[in-house]
Protein backbone atom coordinates (compact mmCIF):
# COMPACT_ATOMS: atom_id res chain seq x y z
CA UNK A 1 0.00 0.00 0.00
CA UNK A 2 2.81 2.33 1.00
CA UNK A 3 4.68 1.35 -2.19
CA UNK A 4 1.60 2.31 -4.26
CA UNK A 5 1.48 5.68 -2.49
CA UNK A 6 5.13 6.29 -3.36
CA UNK A 7 4.43 5.33 -7.00
CA UNK A 8 1.46 7.71 -7.05
CA UNK A 9 3.60 10.57 -5.77
CA UNK A 10 6.15 9.93 -8.55
CA UNK A 11 3.60 9.53 -11.33
CA UNK A 12 1.99 12.60 -12.86
CA UNK A 13 -1.74 11.93 -13.41
CA UNK A 14 -2.04 15.06 -15.57
CA UNK A 15 0.06 13.41 -18.30
CA UNK A 16 -2.31 10.44 -18.41
CA UNK A 17 -5.24 12.86 -18.77
CA UNK A 18 -3.50 14.68 -21.61
CA UNK A 19 -2.66 11.43 -23.41
CA UNK A 20 -6.27 10.25 -23.11
CA UNK A 21 -7.43 13.62 -24.38
CA UNK A 22 -5.12 13.46 -27.41
CA UNK A 23 -6.37 9.97 -28.27
CA UNK A 24 -9.81 11.46 -28.79
CA UNK A 25 -8.59 14.04 -31.32
CA UNK A 26 -9.61 13.19 -34.88
CA UNK A 27 -6.25 14.35 -36.27
CA UNK A 28 -4.44 11.69 -34.24
CA UNK A 29 -6.84 8.84 -35.03
CA UNK A 30 -4.94 5.64 -35.74
CA UNK A 31 -1.93 6.47 -33.57
CA UNK A 32 -1.32 3.89 -30.85
CA UNK A 33 -1.44 4.91 -27.18
CA UNK A 34 2.28 4.38 -26.64
CA UNK A 35 3.15 6.37 -29.76
CA UNK A 36 0.93 9.22 -28.53
CA UNK A 37 3.77 10.09 -26.12
CA UNK A 38 5.82 11.29 -29.11
CA UNK A 39 2.90 13.44 -30.25
CA UNK A 40 2.67 14.98 -26.78
CA UNK A 41 6.44 15.63 -26.90
CA UNK A 42 5.95 17.60 -30.11
CA UNK A 43 3.15 19.79 -28.76
CA UNK A 44 3.55 23.16 -27.11
CA UNK A 45 1.11 24.19 -24.37
CA UNK A 46 -0.09 27.71 -23.73
CA UNK A 47 -2.90 29.30 -21.77
CA UNK A 48 -4.76 32.31 -23.19
CA UNK A 49 -6.80 34.58 -20.95
CA UNK A 50 -10.32 35.64 -21.92
CA UNK A 51 -10.19 38.21 -24.72
CA UNK A 52 -6.60 37.50 -25.79
CA UNK A 53 -6.05 37.28 -29.54
CA UNK A 54 -4.42 34.03 -30.61
CA UNK A 55 -3.95 35.20 -34.19
CA UNK A 56 -5.53 37.77 -36.45
CA UNK A 57 -6.86 37.43 -39.97
CA UNK A 58 -3.96 38.04 -42.35
CA UNK A 59 -1.23 36.86 -39.91
CA UNK A 60 1.03 34.16 -41.30
CA UNK A 61 0.00 30.79 -39.84
CA UNK A 62 2.61 28.45 -38.45
CA UNK A 63 0.76 26.19 -36.03
CA UNK A 64 -2.38 24.15 -35.56
CA UNK A 65 -4.25 24.74 -32.28
CA UNK A 66 -6.04 22.04 -30.30
CA UNK A 67 -8.37 23.29 -27.57
CA UNK A 68 -7.70 21.41 -24.32
CA UNK A 69 -10.03 23.48 -22.13
CA UNK A 70 -12.03 26.67 -22.57
CA UNK A 71 -13.47 28.10 -25.79
CA UNK A 72 -12.13 29.95 -28.84
CA UNK A 73 -14.18 32.22 -31.10
CA UNK A 74 -13.24 32.42 -34.78
CA UNK A 75 -14.37 35.54 -36.62
CA UNK A 76 -13.93 36.80 -40.15
CA UNK A 77 -13.89 40.36 -41.41
CA UNK A 78 -16.20 41.03 -44.32
CA UNK A 79 -14.18 43.26 -46.71
CA UNK A 80 -17.35 44.81 -48.15
CA UNK A 81 -18.99 45.88 -44.86
CA UNK A 82 -15.77 45.97 -42.76
CA UNK A 83 -17.75 44.09 -40.09
CA UNK A 84 -16.40 41.13 -38.19
CA UNK A 85 -18.72 38.15 -37.67
CA UNK A 86 -18.14 35.11 -35.48
CA UNK A 87 -18.07 32.18 -37.89
CA UNK A 88 -17.42 29.38 -35.41
CA UNK A 89 -16.69 28.49 -31.81
CA UNK A 90 -14.08 25.87 -31.04
CA UNK A 91 -14.61 23.68 -27.97
CA UNK A 92 -12.35 21.24 -26.07
CA UNK A 93 -11.30 18.34 -28.28
CA UNK A 94 -11.61 20.38 -31.48
CA UNK A 95 -8.84 22.04 -33.45
CA UNK A 96 -8.35 24.93 -35.86
CA UNK A 97 -5.62 26.51 -37.99
CA UNK A 98 -4.74 23.22 -39.70
CA UNK A 99 -3.88 24.95 -43.01
CA UNK A 100 -0.74 26.30 -41.32
CA UNK A 101 0.64 22.76 -41.21
CA UNK A 102 0.72 22.66 -44.99
CA UNK A 103 1.79 26.14 -46.04
CA UNK A 104 2.81 29.37 -44.36
CA UNK A 105 0.03 31.57 -45.71
CA UNK A 106 -2.13 34.32 -44.18
CA UNK A 107 -4.81 33.18 -41.73
CA UNK A 108 -8.34 33.40 -43.08
CA UNK A 109 -9.92 34.27 -39.71
CA UNK A 110 -9.19 35.83 -36.34
CA UNK A 111 -9.07 33.60 -33.26
CA UNK A 112 -9.87 35.07 -29.82
CA UNK A 113 -10.12 33.27 -26.49
CA UNK A 114 -13.81 33.47 -25.46
CA UNK A 115 -12.82 32.35 -21.96
CA UNK A 116 -9.60 31.25 -20.26
CA UNK A 117 -8.40 28.59 -22.68
CA UNK A 118 -5.59 26.09 -22.67
CA UNK A 119 -4.39 25.00 -26.10
CA UNK A 120 -1.87 22.59 -27.55
CA UNK A 121 0.05 23.98 -30.52
CA UNK A 122 1.48 21.74 -33.22
CA UNK A 123 4.02 23.68 -35.27
CA UNK A 124 4.72 22.83 -38.91
CA UNK A 125 8.40 22.32 -38.04
CA UNK A 126 7.43 19.75 -35.37
CA UNK A 127 5.21 17.87 -37.81
CA UNK A 128 8.12 17.86 -40.27
CA UNK A 129 10.36 16.43 -37.51
CA UNK A 130 7.76 13.76 -36.74
CA UNK A 131 7.55 12.84 -40.43
CA UNK A 132 11.33 12.54 -40.51
CA UNK A 133 12.05 10.89 -37.15
CA UNK A 134 8.82 8.87 -36.65
CA UNK A 135 7.36 8.38 -40.11
CA UNK A 136 4.54 6.11 -38.91
CA UNK A 137 3.12 8.84 -36.68
CA UNK A 138 3.89 11.64 -39.16
CA UNK A 139 2.21 9.85 -42.06
CA UNK A 140 -0.88 9.06 -39.94
CA UNK A 141 -1.25 12.75 -39.03
CA UNK A 142 -0.61 13.88 -42.64
CA UNK A 143 -3.16 11.41 -43.97
CA UNK A 144 -5.78 12.47 -41.38
CA UNK A 145 -5.04 16.09 -42.24
CA UNK A 146 -5.60 15.40 -45.94
CA UNK A 147 -8.92 13.67 -45.14
CA UNK A 148 -10.11 16.53 -42.92
CA UNK A 149 -9.20 19.17 -45.51
CA UNK A 150 -10.85 17.15 -48.26
CA UNK A 151 -14.04 16.85 -46.18
CA UNK A 152 -14.05 20.60 -45.50
CA UNK A 153 -13.45 21.39 -49.17
CA UNK A 154 -16.25 19.03 -50.15
CA UNK A 155 -18.58 20.74 -47.64
CA UNK A 156 -17.78 24.14 -49.15
CA UNK A 157 -18.28 22.88 -52.71
CA UNK A 158 -21.59 21.24 -51.87
CA UNK A 159 -22.96 24.25 -49.98
CA UNK A 160 -24.25 26.25 -53.02
CA UNK A 161 -26.11 23.21 -54.32
CA UNK A 162 -28.13 23.09 -51.08
CA UNK A 163 -29.26 26.72 -51.46
CA UNK B 1 -4.55 62.11 -34.32
CA UNK B 2 -4.31 62.86 -30.58
CA UNK B 3 -5.54 59.36 -29.81
CA UNK B 4 -2.89 57.95 -32.15
CA UNK B 5 -0.07 59.81 -30.40
CA UNK B 6 -1.40 58.67 -26.98
CA UNK B 7 -1.37 55.07 -28.19
CA UNK B 8 2.16 55.54 -29.51
CA UNK B 9 3.34 57.06 -26.20
CA UNK B 10 1.70 54.18 -24.31
CA UNK B 11 3.46 51.76 -26.66
CA UNK B 12 6.87 53.30 -25.92
CA UNK B 13 6.11 53.50 -22.17
CA UNK B 14 5.51 49.75 -22.12
CA UNK B 15 9.08 49.24 -23.31
CA UNK B 16 10.73 51.39 -20.61
CA UNK B 17 10.60 48.85 -17.76
CA UNK B 18 11.81 45.85 -19.83
CA UNK B 19 14.59 48.03 -21.31
CA UNK B 20 15.75 49.21 -17.86
CA UNK B 21 15.65 45.62 -16.58
CA UNK B 22 17.62 44.37 -19.59
CA UNK B 23 20.23 47.14 -19.15
CA UNK B 24 20.54 46.35 -15.41
CA UNK B 25 20.95 42.65 -16.24
CA UNK B 26 23.69 43.35 -18.79
CA UNK B 27 25.47 45.67 -16.31
CA UNK B 28 25.25 42.99 -13.62
CA UNK B 29 26.64 40.36 -16.02
CA UNK B 30 29.58 42.63 -16.92
CA UNK B 31 30.32 43.36 -13.24
CA UNK B 32 30.04 39.74 -12.06
CA UNK B 33 31.49 38.14 -15.17
CA UNK B 34 33.64 35.66 -13.26
CA UNK B 35 30.89 34.52 -10.90
CA UNK B 36 28.30 34.23 -13.66
CA UNK B 37 30.43 32.08 -15.88
CA UNK B 38 29.66 28.72 -14.16
CA UNK B 39 25.97 29.63 -14.39
CA UNK B 40 26.23 30.19 -18.14
CA UNK B 41 27.95 26.81 -18.48
CA UNK B 42 25.25 25.23 -16.27
CA UNK B 43 22.48 26.79 -18.35
CA UNK B 44 24.11 25.32 -21.46
CA UNK B 45 24.35 21.90 -19.79
CA UNK B 46 20.73 22.14 -18.57
CA UNK B 47 19.69 22.95 -22.14
CA UNK B 48 21.58 19.92 -23.45
CA UNK B 49 20.08 17.62 -20.80
CA UNK B 50 16.52 18.97 -20.97
CA UNK B 51 15.32 16.52 -23.71
CA UNK B 52 16.19 13.62 -21.38
CA UNK B 53 14.08 15.17 -18.61
CA UNK B 54 11.28 15.81 -21.11
CA UNK B 55 11.55 12.15 -22.18
CA UNK B 56 10.64 11.01 -18.67
CA UNK B 57 8.16 13.82 -18.08
CA UNK B 58 5.94 12.89 -21.04
CA UNK B 59 6.00 9.32 -19.76
CA UNK B 60 4.37 10.50 -16.56
CA UNK B 61 7.33 10.87 -14.18
CA UNK B 62 7.22 14.16 -12.28
CA UNK B 63 10.00 16.58 -13.13
CA UNK B 64 11.70 16.50 -9.70
CA UNK B 65 11.91 12.71 -9.76
CA UNK B 66 13.05 12.71 -13.41
CA UNK B 67 15.91 15.09 -12.58
CA UNK B 68 16.83 13.19 -9.42
CA UNK B 69 16.70 9.84 -11.26
CA UNK B 70 18.84 11.13 -14.11
CA UNK B 71 21.40 12.55 -11.69
CA UNK B 72 21.58 9.41 -9.59
CA UNK B 73 21.98 7.01 -12.53
CA UNK B 74 23.93 9.05 -15.12
CA UNK B 75 25.71 11.01 -12.39
CA UNK B 76 26.96 7.82 -10.76
CA UNK B 77 28.28 6.53 -14.08
CA UNK B 78 29.88 9.87 -14.87
CA UNK B 79 31.40 10.10 -11.41
CA UNK B 80 33.06 6.72 -11.87
CA UNK B 81 34.20 7.79 -15.35
CA UNK B 82 35.55 11.14 -14.14
CA UNK B 83 37.18 9.52 -11.13
CA UNK B 84 38.94 6.98 -13.34
CA UNK B 85 39.88 9.74 -15.74
CA UNK B 86 41.33 11.83 -12.93
CA UNK B 87 43.22 8.80 -11.75
CA UNK B 88 44.77 8.32 -15.19
CA UNK B 89 45.13 12.05 -15.73
CA UNK B 90 46.86 12.88 -12.46
CA UNK B 91 49.17 9.89 -12.90
CA UNK B 92 49.92 10.95 -16.48
CA UNK B 93 50.50 14.56 -15.50
CA UNK B 94 52.78 13.63 -12.62
CA UNK B 95 54.76 11.27 -14.85
CA UNK B 96 54.94 13.94 -17.51
CA UNK B 97 56.18 16.49 -14.99
CA UNK B 98 58.90 14.10 -13.84
CA UNK B 99 59.87 12.94 -17.32
CA UNK B 100 59.55 16.37 -18.91
CA UNK B 101 63.17 17.54 -18.35
CA UNK B 102 64.46 14.45 -20.19
CA UNK B 103 61.96 14.89 -23.03
CA UNK B 104 62.64 18.61 -23.20
CA UNK B 105 66.36 17.85 -23.39
CA UNK B 106 65.81 15.45 -26.32
CA UNK B 107 63.57 17.92 -28.15
CA UNK B 108 66.08 20.71 -27.49
CA UNK B 109 69.03 18.65 -28.76
CA UNK B 110 67.05 17.73 -31.87
CA UNK B 111 66.15 21.35 -32.58
CA UNK B 112 69.66 22.65 -31.68
CA UNK B 113 71.16 20.29 -34.28
CA UNK B 114 68.48 21.28 -36.77
CA UNK B 115 69.04 24.96 -36.01
CA UNK B 116 72.82 24.58 -36.44
CA UNK B 117 72.32 22.98 -39.85
CA UNK B 118 69.76 25.60 -40.93
CA UNK B 119 71.82 28.60 -39.73
CA UNK B 120 74.91 27.15 -41.46
CA UNK B 121 72.99 27.16 -44.75
CA UNK B 122 71.04 30.39 -44.07
CA UNK B 123 73.14 32.60 -41.71
CA UNK B 124 70.48 35.36 -41.50
CA UNK B 125 68.21 32.99 -39.47
CA UNK B 126 70.72 33.11 -36.55
CA UNK B 127 69.39 36.58 -35.68
CA UNK B 128 65.97 35.10 -34.85
CA UNK B 129 67.42 33.21 -31.81
CA UNK B 130 65.13 30.22 -32.38
CA UNK B 131 66.96 28.21 -29.71
CA UNK B 132 66.17 30.70 -26.92
CA UNK B 133 62.51 30.86 -27.96
CA UNK B 134 62.23 27.07 -27.98
CA UNK B 135 63.89 26.85 -24.56
CA UNK B 136 61.35 29.35 -23.19
CA UNK B 137 58.41 27.34 -24.65
CA UNK B 138 59.74 24.07 -23.26
CA UNK B 139 60.09 25.63 -19.78
CA UNK B 140 56.52 26.86 -19.90
CA UNK B 141 54.84 23.63 -21.12
CA UNK B 142 54.51 21.69 -17.80
CA UNK B 143 53.30 24.77 -15.89
CA UNK B 144 50.69 25.35 -18.60
CA UNK B 145 49.36 21.81 -18.30
CA UNK B 146 49.21 21.97 -14.50
CA UNK B 147 47.59 25.40 -14.74
CA UNK B 148 44.63 23.74 -16.49
CA UNK B 149 43.79 21.66 -13.39
CA UNK B 150 41.88 24.40 -11.45
CA UNK B 151 39.51 24.75 -14.43
CA UNK B 152 38.54 21.11 -13.76
CA UNK B 153 36.84 22.24 -10.52
CA UNK B 154 34.05 23.44 -12.82
CA UNK B 155 33.30 19.75 -13.37
CA UNK B 156 31.88 19.66 -9.84
CA UNK B 157 30.33 23.13 -9.59
CA UNK B 158 28.51 23.05 -12.94
CA UNK B 159 26.49 19.82 -12.41
CA UNK B 160 25.46 21.12 -8.96
CA UNK B 161 24.03 24.37 -10.40
CA UNK B 162 22.56 22.48 -13.38
CA UNK B 163 20.56 20.27 -10.99
CA UNK B 164 18.68 23.24 -9.58
CA UNK B 165 18.28 24.80 -13.01
CA UNK B 166 16.71 21.59 -14.33
CA UNK B 167 14.30 21.36 -11.40
CA UNK B 168 13.21 25.00 -11.46
CA UNK B 169 13.74 25.65 -15.17
CA UNK B 170 10.38 24.44 -16.45
CA UNK B 171 8.45 26.80 -14.18
CA UNK B 172 10.34 29.88 -15.41
CA UNK B 173 9.96 28.85 -19.06
CA UNK B 174 6.21 28.18 -18.64
CA UNK B 175 5.80 31.58 -16.93
CA UNK B 176 7.62 33.33 -19.79
CA UNK B 177 5.60 31.45 -22.42
CA UNK B 178 2.32 32.42 -20.80
CA UNK B 179 3.39 36.08 -20.65
CA UNK B 180 4.46 36.46 -24.26
CA UNK B 181 2.34 38.96 -26.20
CA UNK B 182 -0.57 36.69 -27.11
CA UNK B 183 -0.89 37.57 -30.79
CA UNK B 184 2.86 37.20 -31.40
CA UNK B 185 3.37 34.10 -29.29
CA UNK B 186 2.86 31.84 -32.34
CA UNK B 187 5.68 33.58 -34.22
CA UNK B 188 7.97 33.77 -31.16
CA UNK B 189 7.43 30.09 -30.35
CA UNK B 190 8.01 29.21 -34.02
CA UNK B 191 11.36 31.05 -33.98
CA UNK B 192 12.29 29.52 -30.61
CA UNK B 193 11.48 25.98 -31.77
CA UNK B 194 13.46 26.52 -34.99
CA UNK B 195 16.54 27.69 -33.05
CA UNK B 196 16.04 24.97 -30.45
CA UNK B 197 15.78 22.30 -33.16
CA UNK B 198 18.96 23.17 -35.02
CA UNK B 199 21.09 24.31 -32.06
CA UNK B 200 20.02 21.43 -29.82
CA UNK B 201 20.70 18.85 -32.51
CA UNK B 202 24.07 20.43 -33.32
CA UNK B 203 25.23 20.63 -29.69
CA UNK B 204 24.01 17.18 -28.72
CA UNK B 205 25.42 15.78 -31.96
CA UNK B 206 28.86 17.34 -31.70
CA UNK B 207 29.22 16.44 -28.01
CA UNK B 208 28.24 12.82 -28.69
CA UNK B 209 30.69 12.75 -31.60
CA UNK B 210 33.52 14.21 -29.48
CA UNK B 211 32.80 11.71 -26.68
CA UNK B 212 32.82 8.72 -29.05
CA UNK B 213 36.09 9.91 -30.65
CA UNK B 214 37.58 10.38 -27.17
CA UNK B 215 36.58 6.81 -26.20
CA UNK B 216 37.98 5.29 -29.42
CA UNK B 217 41.22 7.30 -29.16
CA UNK B 218 41.67 6.45 -25.46
CA UNK B 219 41.08 2.72 -26.04
CA UNK B 220 43.36 2.66 -29.10
CA UNK B 221 46.21 4.56 -27.42
CA UNK B 222 46.02 2.41 -24.26
CA UNK B 223 46.12 -0.73 -26.43
CA UNK B 224 49.17 0.68 -28.23
CA UNK B 225 50.74 1.18 -24.80
CA UNK B 226 51.40 4.85 -25.44
CA UNK B 227 52.21 7.08 -22.46
CA UNK B 228 49.79 9.88 -21.48
CA UNK B 229 46.91 8.19 -23.33
CA UNK B 230 44.31 9.95 -21.11
CA UNK B 231 45.75 13.45 -21.64
CA UNK B 232 46.07 12.94 -25.40
CA UNK B 233 42.57 11.40 -25.66
CA UNK B 234 41.05 14.37 -23.78
CA UNK B 235 42.83 16.83 -26.07
CA UNK B 236 41.59 14.83 -29.08
CA UNK B 237 38.03 14.81 -27.72
CA UNK B 238 38.05 18.55 -27.07
CA UNK B 239 39.66 19.39 -30.41
CA UNK B 240 37.10 17.15 -32.17
CA UNK B 241 34.62 19.96 -31.57
CA UNK B 242 36.40 21.62 -34.49
CA UNK B 243 35.95 19.56 -37.66
CA UNK B 244 39.13 17.79 -38.84
CA UNK B 245 41.16 19.17 -35.92
CA UNK B 246 40.65 16.17 -33.60
CA UNK B 247 42.38 13.64 -35.82
CA UNK B 248 45.19 16.08 -36.72
CA UNK B 249 45.86 16.97 -33.06
CA UNK B 250 45.73 13.27 -32.17
CA UNK B 251 48.07 12.23 -34.97
CA UNK B 252 50.66 14.96 -34.27
CA UNK B 253 50.65 14.66 -30.45
CA UNK B 254 50.67 10.87 -30.42
CA UNK B 255 53.44 10.74 -33.03
CA UNK B 256 55.62 13.10 -30.96
CA UNK B 257 54.98 11.07 -27.78
CA UNK B 258 55.58 7.79 -29.65
CA UNK B 259 58.87 9.13 -31.03
CA UNK B 260 60.01 10.19 -27.55
CA UNK B 261 58.82 6.92 -25.95
CA UNK B 262 59.87 4.30 -28.51
CA UNK B 263 62.38 6.15 -30.71
CA UNK B 264 61.44 4.02 -33.75
CA UNK B 265 59.32 4.64 -36.84
CA UNK B 266 56.90 1.65 -36.65
CA UNK B 267 54.74 2.92 -33.71
CA UNK B 268 54.41 6.28 -35.48
CA UNK B 269 53.15 4.58 -38.65
CA UNK B 270 50.66 2.54 -36.54
CA UNK B 271 49.43 5.73 -34.86
CA UNK B 272 49.04 7.59 -38.16
CA UNK B 273 47.07 4.64 -39.61
CA UNK B 274 44.90 4.58 -36.45
CA UNK B 275 44.03 8.28 -36.71
CA UNK B 276 43.37 8.02 -40.45
CA UNK B 277 40.92 5.24 -39.52
CA UNK B 278 39.26 7.46 -36.91
CA UNK B 279 38.93 10.28 -39.47
CA UNK B 280 37.19 8.01 -42.01
CA UNK B 281 34.99 6.43 -39.33
CA UNK B 282 33.94 9.93 -38.26
CA UNK B 283 33.23 11.06 -41.83
CA UNK B 284 31.45 7.94 -43.05
CA UNK B 285 29.58 6.67 -39.98
CA UNK B 286 29.45 9.11 -37.08
CA UNK B 287 28.66 12.39 -38.83
CA UNK B 288 25.99 11.11 -41.27
CA UNK B 289 24.18 9.39 -38.41
CA UNK B 290 24.62 11.84 -35.51
CA UNK B 291 24.53 15.16 -37.34
CA UNK B 292 21.80 14.41 -39.88
CA UNK B 293 19.24 16.72 -38.25
CA UNK B 294 21.65 19.46 -37.17
CA UNK B 295 22.29 22.81 -38.80
CA UNK B 296 25.07 22.52 -41.37
CA UNK B 297 28.10 24.74 -40.76
CA UNK B 298 30.85 25.09 -43.31
CA UNK B 299 34.31 24.27 -41.80
CA UNK B 300 35.56 27.70 -42.97
CA UNK B 301 32.71 29.39 -41.05
CA UNK B 302 33.54 27.27 -37.99
CA UNK B 303 37.19 28.38 -38.13
CA UNK B 304 36.17 32.02 -38.54
CA UNK B 305 33.77 31.67 -35.57
CA UNK B 306 36.46 30.09 -33.39
CA UNK B 307 39.02 32.78 -34.24
CA UNK B 308 36.51 35.58 -33.72
CA UNK B 309 35.33 33.94 -30.45
CA UNK B 310 38.94 33.74 -29.24
CA UNK B 311 39.49 37.38 -30.15
CA UNK B 312 36.35 38.52 -28.33
CA UNK B 313 36.21 36.29 -25.26
CA UNK B 314 39.44 34.29 -25.00
CA UNK B 315 39.18 30.56 -24.31
CA UNK B 316 35.52 30.77 -23.30
CA UNK B 317 34.82 32.81 -26.41
CA UNK B 318 36.11 29.80 -28.35
CA UNK B 319 33.85 27.43 -26.33
CA UNK B 320 30.70 29.43 -27.05
CA UNK B 321 31.58 30.51 -30.60
CA UNK B 322 30.00 27.48 -32.32
CA UNK B 323 26.62 27.58 -30.48
CA UNK B 324 26.41 31.34 -31.08
CA UNK B 325 27.20 30.80 -34.77
CA UNK B 326 24.42 28.17 -34.94
CA UNK B 327 21.96 30.67 -33.45
CA UNK B 328 23.11 33.44 -35.80
CA UNK B 329 22.80 31.19 -38.84
CA UNK B 330 19.30 30.07 -37.86
CA UNK B 331 18.24 33.67 -37.13
CA UNK B 332 19.56 34.72 -40.55
CA UNK B 333 17.61 31.89 -42.25
CA UNK B 334 14.46 32.78 -40.29
CA UNK B 335 14.89 36.48 -41.14
CA UNK B 336 15.07 35.66 -44.86
CA UNK B 337 12.03 33.39 -44.57
CA UNK B 338 10.10 36.06 -42.67
CA UNK B 339 10.87 38.56 -45.43
CA UNK B 340 9.42 36.09 -47.92
CA UNK B 341 6.32 35.18 -45.90
CA UNK B 342 5.42 38.37 -44.00
CA UNK B 343 6.55 40.91 -46.60
CA UNK B 344 5.98 38.79 -49.73
CA UNK B 345 9.37 39.31 -51.35
CA UNK B 346 8.83 36.28 -53.47
CA UNK B 347 5.44 34.97 -54.62
CA UNK B 348 4.95 31.37 -53.58
CA UNK B 349 4.62 28.97 -56.51
CA UNK B 350 1.30 27.11 -56.65
CA UNK B 351 1.69 23.41 -55.88
CA UNK B 352 -0.60 22.60 -58.84
CA UNK B 353 -2.92 24.39 -61.27
CA UNK B 354 -5.66 25.30 -58.82
CA UNK B 355 -8.15 26.13 -61.57
CA UNK B 356 -8.67 22.40 -62.15
CA UNK B 357 -12.14 21.82 -60.61
CA UNK B 358 -12.54 19.87 -57.38
CA UNK B 359 -13.53 16.28 -58.19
Amino acid sequence: MRFLNILNSIYDEEILRKLDFLRGIRLFEGIRKRAMIHVLESLQERTYLKGETIFAQGDIGRALFIVFSGKIALSRLDPATQKSDVIAEVHPGEFFGEMALLEEMPRTATAVAAEETKVFMLFKIKLDSLLFARPKIGVTIASQLARILSARLRAIMEKPAEN
Amino acid sequence: MAADSTTLKKGYAQLVLPAVMAAALIYFIVLAKGAIFPFILSAALAYILSPMIRYFEVRGIKRTYSVAGLYISVGALLFIGVYLLFHFLSYDLETLQRAWPAYAGRIETYFTNLNAKVTASFPFLAGLKLNDKLQHLLDLAPQFLLGLLPALSLLFIVPFITFFMLIGGAGIIDYLLDHLPSRHSELILHIASRIDGSLGNYLRGILTEAFIIFLIAFTGLVLMDLNYAAVIAILIGVSSLVPYLGAIVGAVLSSVVAYLQFGTLLPIIKILAFFTGIRFFDDWFLQPYIMKKAVKLNPAIILLALMAGGEIGGIWGVVFSIPVTCILKEILLIAIELQETEFRWKPKPEPTRISIPFT
